[in-house]
């Protein structure tokens, strides 16, 4: 037989229920923070996927930023190039009015309108987006092109002064695309030239020019047999431009799509590590307390019991 | 001819005397009922020498031989290995629970949709990364430098500030060590004493001195919780105690001490000072404190201390590539070699413009060597064990919950454990109010009745002068 002092029995009932207390105090840690994963020592394992998807987490935000700032530059440049696509389409009508009957002084005014819309096209390329020029390359602090007129209004040259390299965005790990075109790329390949490309035969502003030129000299069979041609080769440059930048931007959707269901899934991953189950937690808190409140009484009991022993021996 | 009634008057004399000192004892008892380091004593009683007489061999009553102790020197001595064990691990316990506050890499929004798990480091090294990677879509952005910049400072500042905090958690573990050591010496000269006065009073008094002895082993079991101990109890009382095979309480003499020395680069380690070996130390608070400085601590200062220069060496060497908006290319990003000491550039702080993110001079739309850094978050770095720099972080934080996890299942364990060895003391060496108002009652009792015989044997007497 074990022998039993009032000692022992006492130290042995405050142990138990310190014990009730200490799991009380987890429960309701567990209850009011809605965790039962809050410090690194409590899961580590589940810690270290936590904070893993958490990095995960927060580059997935990241990557969806990157694809609206994306979308967003994809949208300025839309603008632009639907403009240009109205600009060549009037440059057009234009050429195709200007025939053997139109007289001189009608032709001079239709070569004041290109020199118009000459203007106007540069200007379009000319677009920024937050400060910084679209069409000109890398080198987007200058406006890519600079128009040169001479005393008649009329002009003479437009210069590019961009170059072909275009910068990358990463909008997925290891995922990076060019979204722009450049505003002239005579290299035969690399970024594709908006207003001039050696591939597609794209020269805008030399076509406009020479239109205009052309208008002014009353050459009408040069504006038939050569412009008319070239405005479709511009036609058709500015209209791939736009399918492309539309494609981009379906593609940036889906993306986003992806990123989005990404992002959700690893806040769900991470609810299901760290929240705790609020119904089983209550539950465990509810039976902690009464057994809590069953051993404070019982010590009490037997307290009251030890004393009783003195009185008896009165 | 019997004993003769001046015999019996000496008997019940020596039999009052007796329930006397068992009364002094129980009072003994009683009054050290709440003394967690009193053993319970017991009067030893024995019957005194029996004589030859006339009708035979006649009993003189009862005599006190002793005051014992009750004590079970096999459970003192698992209570003391058990104690080395217990500060071990509350030790590690509690150095790591302070290194896993500094980290704050803390959980919270349970149950809100929007768990996160903290800021700190991995919180400022994804920012710094994402920066990086608004950054590369507007290179030439001034205000996106100058919050690239700020993101950055944000990371090295809290480098600087944690390395800071394991490096003074470090310093309070040698200043701890140090500390432990000095008052295990002081226990080691205090149980030598004790084993002089326990021999003396043992000579002088022909007795066990059973509080010295109570003292003697609470010193003891202090020592234990500071250090891993054997304990030779000798023939003649004393108790020799030895420390990693040394021996350091040889009697009333303390043969050796512990001495703290410098290994090298701030590891304090322990000696014994005089023997100048290394002491093996596998218990206690003190092996506690080297363990957990030189094991996860270490591991966790030394993890963050790389990734850091990792981070240093990368990021400077995609910087290296690029050029600045003013088309320079000599400047570092950040500076410093490691966690203490990690740093933006204070040129680049000064200029945000001279940030080199183009891989073509002149080229100020260019991105690509800010999109390069900002492509390090995810690339694996060899010198971080082929992981991320995410990754190798997430990585020490788990290790270091690991170690912290682990210490605190063994504490619980550890607790259940005294607590059973301290029930089976209690339970041999407890004073019992019950068993000691009990006692009290009997050798009352039995006072009363030794008085008796000595008012009859009175009575008797004087019947016999009163004949004439």
């Amino acid at each position: 037989m074990i022998r039993a002092t009032g000692t022992s029995i006492n130290d042995s009932m405050v142990y138990q229920v310190n014990q009730t207390l200490q799991n009380e105090q987890q429960l309701e840690n567990e209850v009011t923070t809605g965790l039962q994963v809050q410090n690194p020592s409590d899961n580590p394992s589940a810690m270290r996927s936590i904070l893993d998807e958490q990095a995960e987490s927060s580059s997935v935000s990241q990557f969806q930023n990157n694809i609206t700032q994306v979308q967003q530059q994809a949208t300025s440049a839309t603008s632009a190039m639907q403009s240009l696509q109205t600009i060549v389409s009037q440059a057009s009508d234009i050429a195709t009015e200007a025939d053997g009957t139109t007289t001189q002084q009608d032709l001079n005014n239709y070569a004041t309108q290109v020199t118009q819309l000459i203007q106007e096209a540069a200007q379009a390329v000319n677009s920024t987006f937050e400060g910084n020029y679209l069409f000109g390359g890398t080198l987007n602090s200058q406006p890519p092109y600079t128009v040169s007129q001479d005393s008649s209004g009329n002009v003479t040259s437009v210069t590019y002064n961009g170059n072909t390299s275009v910068p990358s965005v990463e909008i997925a790990e290891g995922v990076t695309l060019a979204s722009l075109p450049v505003g002239a790329n005579t290299t035969g390949s690399g970024a594709d030239g908006l207003i001039t490309d050696s591939r597609t035969g794209a020269d805008l502003f030399s076509h406009l020019i020479s239109l205009q030129n052309d208008l002014l000299s009353g050459n009408t069979s040069a504006i038939n047999s050569t412009d008319l041609p070239n405005l479709q080769k511009d036609s058709d440059n500015v209209t791939q431009q736009i399918a492309t930048n539309g494609a981009l931007q379906s593609r940036m959707n889906a993306e986003s799509t992806i990123l989005q269901s990404r992002g959700a899934a690893l806040t769900q991953l991470t609810s299901s590590q760290a929240d705790a189950d609020l119904a089983t937690a209550m539950t465990q808190l509810q039976q902690n307390q009464t057994a809590y409140q069953a051993a404070v009484q019982a010590t009490a009991s037997f307290q009251a019991l030890t004393l009783s022993i003195l009185a008896y021996l009165q | 001819m019997s004993l003769g009634l001046f015999q019996v008057l000496n008997m019940a004399s020596r039999a009052m005397q007796t329930q006397q000192a068992g009364i002094e004892v129980a009072g003994q008892n009683l009054s050290n009922v709440n003394n967690p380091n009193y053993s319970r004593q017991v009067l030893d009683i024995s019957t005194s020498e029996a004589v030859p007489t006339d009708v035979g061999i006649e009993g003189t009553g009862v005599q006190a031989t002793g005051v014992e102790q009750v004590v079970n020197q096999a459970v003192n001595a698992q209570i003391q290995n058990e104690n080395s064990v217990s500060s071990y691990w509350q030790t590690q316990q509690q150095f790591l629970g302070f290194a896993q506050a500094d980290l704050s890499q803390q959980v919270s929004g349970g149950n809100s949709g929007s768990t996160t798990a903290g800021q700190g480091i991995a919180g400022s090294l994804s920012d710094f990364f994402n920066e990086l990677q608004t950054f590369s879509t507007e290179p030439s952005s001034l205000s996106e430098r100058q919050v690239l910049l700020a993101k950055a400072g944000t990371l090295a500042s809290q480098f600087n500030q944690i390395s800071g905090q394991l490096s003074t958690l470090q310093t309070q573990v040698n200043s701890s060590l140090q500390t432990d050591v000095t008052n295990a010496n002081q226990l080691l000269s205090d149980i030598a004493s004790l084993n002089n006065q326990i021999a003396t009073t043992k000579v002088n008094a022909g007795s066990e001195p059973n509080d010295l002895l109570d003292l003697r082993e609470q010193k003891i079991e202090s020592l234990a919780n500071l250090v891993n101990i054997n304990v030779s109890p000798q023939s003649n009382g004393d108790v020799n105690i030895s420390i990693g095979g040394v021996q350091m309480v040889d009697g009333a003499a303390v043969a050796d001490t512990m001495q703290t020395y410098d290994a090298g680069g701030g590891q304090i380690l322990v000696k014994a000072a005089t023997a100048g070996t290394d002491l093996t130390l596998t218990g206690g608070s003190i092996a506690g404190e080297i363990d957990v400085r030189d094991g996860a601590l270490g591991s966790l200062s030394s993890g963050i201390d790389t990734l850091a220069s990792q981070l240093i060496t990368s990021v400077n060497a995609a910087h290296a590539t690029g050029y600045s908006l003013t088309g320079t290319n000599n400047q570092l990003f950040f500076t410093g070699s490691g966690a203490s000491d990690i740093a933006v550039n204070q040129a680049l702080v000064n200029n945000p413009a001279l940030i080199q993110a183009s891989g073509t001079q002149g080229a100020t739309g260019d991105n690509t060597a800010a999109l390069a850094m900002a492509q390090l978050a995810n690339q694996l770095n060899p010198g971080l064990n082929n992981q991320t720099f995410s990754e190798a972080y997430d990585g020490s934080v788990a290790t270091m919950g690991q170690s912290l996890s682990s210490a605190n299942d063994q504490v619980s364990q550890q607790n259940t454990v005294q607590q059973a060895l301290q029930q089976q003391r209690t339970s041999i060496s407890g004073v019992s109010l019950v068993e000691e108002m009990g006692n009290l009652s009997v050798f009352q009792n039995a006072y009363e009745a030794s008085a008796h015989i000595m008012s009859v044997v009175d009575e008797m007497l004087q019947t016999l002068v009163d004949i004439q």
